[in-house]
């Protein structure tokens, strides 16, 4: 194929990668995210211009049933990878493609309704929240902490964007809640005055609820006791074993090892290029 | 709905020989909230007044989807129609609530005119609903015939959003909704708003120089320096990985609290 402009060969190149990702999701229909030669600069302008590589060329497949365990050591870019995954993050080189939630969701637009995969690197802020909706649930380190909002609405909220009746949601956030050993006397209280532990459970739970079908897990359990990690633990594979396909940071060993199918390798970019 | 509630392409309002805004385009969805920041000067508020058709835009299109699915090119409306569809459809909320509100008559007035200006007649019905929207802002429904006067700041705003959202409006203008409150109000009035915009399915474009209230209330951010936009995205992508030099500055600039 002739590339007269550089214009054209970019718009060719993304054509060769999408449609190699459709056929990737064609012939394998427990795959949920295909992650190709995902680099990731910063570019600091405040700074003079410095730029910061955090990523180069990383690749990830997530399927169905399996977790995978981003390892590495601080600075090797798995916190970065995991917000490129939910578009918190955007790629600077790379393409990501996830699977078309379509058959469950009436806000992904019609023209894409048929196909099997969606360009999620490139794709508009209105396409993202509607994935985020329906397919991409993520767990961050900290709890955005949104004043005067109880941690019970704070917990069901993903439920009620789904459509469910307010009712419901709030009985399926304090089951999940008391299965976190959150008490309940602080359901109707914001979080911003619990303990660091106690905001990371709301979290969890606000991440885990809506049963989505990717999830991405930065550190889930880094501010909990041992009990604790045990609940999320057994609450991740849980979700697992339903079919979701995760991915997942998690510093401590014994979590690493009740949570893994598999583990993926980071390494800072500095080290890996030199 | 799939498709946008309003499209804006290549929108520009100038005064004489200076830029407004300049070249603006984005579309904007059924229930998103909409952000856009900027310092002083940077053309936000004469976006948002050329979008609400309160100044005439220079060039560019402006379509806006009814209810019905036709597509309305704004740009060329007729002035009975741009009335009609600012009193059924949209709602605007001023910085200073004393500019949206009616200071003669009572709290209770101030929200049940726009139903009657859509055509609702049973006193006792407008007075009800005019009660129901006091509470749902949290105010004291026993003051429903008090003058806004009579209310603090934070109240009459209050007061003000609940005279724009009693008709049921799909898209509402709000130009800086929290400046000028104290913090305590601001986060109250930031929540409600959060709120409503979820529950009533609202569009909502918000002009703000705050990052803050962005970060809480909007879905997608839009900056803008020298009337134009720099950087536009998903609120928390925007905010966490800003791209251009404006947009670092901004938020590098923000006093943490």
């Amino acid at each position: 194929m002739t590339l007269a402009l550089s214009g054209q060969h970019i718009a060719a190149v993304d054509t060769l990668q999408d449609a190699a990702a459709r056929q990737a999701f064609d012939s394998d229909p427990a795959l949920m995210v295909r992650a190709r030669g995902i680099s990731k600069t910063f570019t600091l302008h405040t700074q003079g211009g410095v730029e910061i590589p955090a990523l180069h060329q990383v690749d990830l497949d997530l399927r169905q049933g399996e977790c995978v365990v981003l390892v590495g050591p601080s600075g090797a870019g798995k916190s970065t990878l995991l917000r490129c995954l939910y578009g918190n993050y955007l790629a600077s080189g790379g393409a990501i493609h996830v699977r078309n939630p379509a058959a469950d969701a009436t806000d992904v637009a019609a023209a894409t309704a048929a196909q099997p995969c969606i360009a999620f690197t490139g794709a508009s802020p209105h396409s993202v929240v509607a994935l985020r909706r329906h397919l991409l649930g993520y767990v961050s380190q900290f709890l955005h902490v949104i004043p005067r909002v109880s941690t019970l609405t704070i917990v069901a909220e993903p439920l009620l964007l789904r459509g469910v009746e307010a009712a419901e949601a709030e009985m399926r956030a304090g089951d999940l809640l008391a299965r976190l050993n959150v008490p309940r006397r602080l359901w109707t209280l914001p979080p911003a005055t619990f303990s660091g532990g106690e905001q990371q459970r709301v979290n969890i739970a606000r991440g885990l609820i809506a049963d989505h079908p990717v999830l991405l897990l930065d550190e889930p359990t880094a501010s909990l006791d041992a009990e604790n990690r045990a609940v999320v633990a057994e609450l991740i594979t849980q979700a697992r074993k339903r079919g979701a396909a995760i991915a997942g940071i998690f510093h401590d060993e014994d979590t690493r090892a009740q949570v893994a199918t598999r583990r993926l390798e980071l390494q800072p970019v500095l080290r890996a290029v030199a | 709905m799939l498709n946008p509630l309003l499209q804006v392409r290549n929108l520009s309002k100038r005064y004489g020989s200076r830029i407004g805004c300049e070249d603006v385009s984005f579309d904007l969805y059924p229930g998103e909230v909409l952000c856009v920041v900027g310092e002083s000067g940077s053309g936000k508020s004469t976006l948002l007044s050329t979008l609400a058709l309160r100044l005439q835009a220079d060039t560019g299109t402006l379509h806006y989807t009814s209810t019905e699915g036709d597509s309305i090119d704004l740009l060329s409306l007729s002035e009975p129609r741009r009335r009609l569809l600012m009193r059924t459809e949209w709602g605007f909320v001023e910085q200073n609530p004393r500019d949206g509100l009616r200071a003669g008559v009572s709290a209770g007035a101030n929200i049940g005119e726009p139903l009657m200006a859509v055509g609702a007649r049973h006193y006792g019905q407008i007075r009800a609903t005019a009660t129901q929207w006091m509470s749902r802002v949290e105010l004291d429904t026993s003051r429903i015939d008090d003058l806004p006067a009579s209310f603090s700041g934070g109240m009459q705003q209050r007061l003000q959003i609940a005279r724009n959202l009693v008709t049921g409006p799909r898209l509402v203008f709000m130009d800086e909704p929290t400046a000028g409150l104290d913090v305590s109000v601001q986060a109250r009035l930031l929540d409600l708003l959060r709120t409503l915009t979820s529950q009533l399915q609202l569009s909502a474009l918000v002009v703000t120089h705050d990052i803050g209230v962005a970060r809480l209330l909007a879905h997608r951010l839009m900056v803008m320096q020298h009337g134009r936009v720099v950087e536009a995205g998903l609120t928390d992508q925007v905010l966490d990985d800003p791209q251009h030099p404006y947009t670092q500055l901004l938020v590098s600039s923000v006093l943490p609290v």
